[in-house]
């Protein structure tokens, strides 16, 4: 995260930032949530689709950690 | 897009007055070819409408830069106002230091957005031109090329595509799980977010200054009393919408600059 220094990025790096978070949030619940609901619709089953939300979910949370929570 | 449109306007039968259709939808948005029979349909107005707007970002800057002096006449000034407004507070402050290279580009797409965004409100045309969602997914097309060799010239492809996709310090059992994501989210949410929000802004934007302008003309034309009363009140509110969308194309014009040059700064940054 050396490169994103706050003081030079002023409000703009909020806003991309942001815009990322919550674009990894969105992605990793339909990301993960469409392959369950594609394993569902395969395997004539009903439960991959909650699966693959809560993965998705998780998934999102953690990269956004990842990415963005050590910059401290 | 525009084969969807007889689907959505059933009623309309596709003919040329489209632009005075009541109620104002997708069908306003219907490009007319310029010279139909003679030449291909796709040379319509709002492609010219576009190709104007490129003609008067490129002369403006060359009117701009032409007798450049030390000490700089009016004309210069304001130029280079202009020009130092982009630059500081754009290209300097979120590409870092070669922030040289990106420049002519993000002041082209600037000066391009704005032109056409002010096309909305301008009387020839009084159309924006990204309201059409194919322009803006053009112009987040050339911002996705641009981002990307930046950041291929830079790292190589192998190393950017690592890069792009695999935060450090993700342990390897999770990599199945994060990769699929991160490309997503850097290689088709971004661009795709950058076109959506571009054009959603100005079509919703238009469609609201077509319900007060044409609707309030409608209600004038109806010789009722009241409802004349409501379509002057409308027609004349609506110029309050116009100096919001003034507003909104300045706006949209400057984020989706800044946002290229961050999704530009986070390609070829140094360190994650």
């Amino acid at each position: 995260m050396a490169a994103r220094v706050p003081t030079a990025m002023g409000e703009h790096g909020g806003t991309d930032q942001g815009l990322r978070i919550i674009s990894i949030l969105i992605s990793g619940l339909l990301l993960y949530g469409g392959v369950g609901w594609v394993l569902d619709r395969w395997l004539q089953t009903s439960w991959w689709l909650p699966i693959g939300l809560i993965v998705g979910v998780i998934a999102g949370i953690y990269l956004v950690i990842m990415k963005f929570g050590r910059s401290e | 897009m525009l084969s969807l449109i007889p689907l959505l306007v059933p009623m309309e039968g596709g003919g040329g007055e489209e632009h005075s259709a009541w109620p104002p939808g997708v069908h306003s948005f219907a490009s007319r070819p310029l010279w139909p029979g003679v030449l291909p349909d796709w040379v319509n107005n709002h492609a010219l409408q576009a190709v104007i707007a490129a003609a008067l970002v490129i002369g403006f800057w060359l009117w701009m830069a032409r007798g450049q002096q030390v000490v700089p006449s009016k004309k210069q000034f304001l130029g280079e106002q202009l020009y130092n407004l982009l630059r500081n507070t754009i290209a300097r402050d979120i590409l870092g230091h070669d922030y040289r290279k990106f420049l002519p580009y993000l002041v082209a797409l600037f000066s391009f957005i704005f032109v056409n965004n002010l096309f909305g409100q301008f009387f020839l045309f009084m159309f924006p031109t990204f309201s059409k969602i194919g322009y803006a997914y053009g112009l987040a097309l050339l911002t996705f090329i641009l981002y990307n060799a930046a950041g291929i010239s830079k790292y190589g492809f192998g190393n950017y595509l690592k890069r792009m996709t695999l935060p450090a310090g993700v342990p390897w059992p999770l990599w199945f799980l994060i990769i699929p994501l991160e490309f997503i989210s850097n290689f088709i949410a971004r661009p795709i977010t950058l076109a959506l929000r571009l054009f959603a802004n100005l079509f919703a934007g238009h469609l609201v200054i077509m319900v007060f302008v044409v609707g309030g003309g409608m209600l004038l034309e109806s010789g009722v009393l009241f409802y004349m009363i409501a379509g002057g009140a409308s027609i004349i509110f609506s110029f309050a919408i116009f100096a919001l969308e003034l507003l909104v194309g300045a706006l949209q014009a400057y984020i989706f600059t800044v946002l290229t040059a961050q999704y530009v700064s986070s390609a070829i940054a140094e360190e994650h």
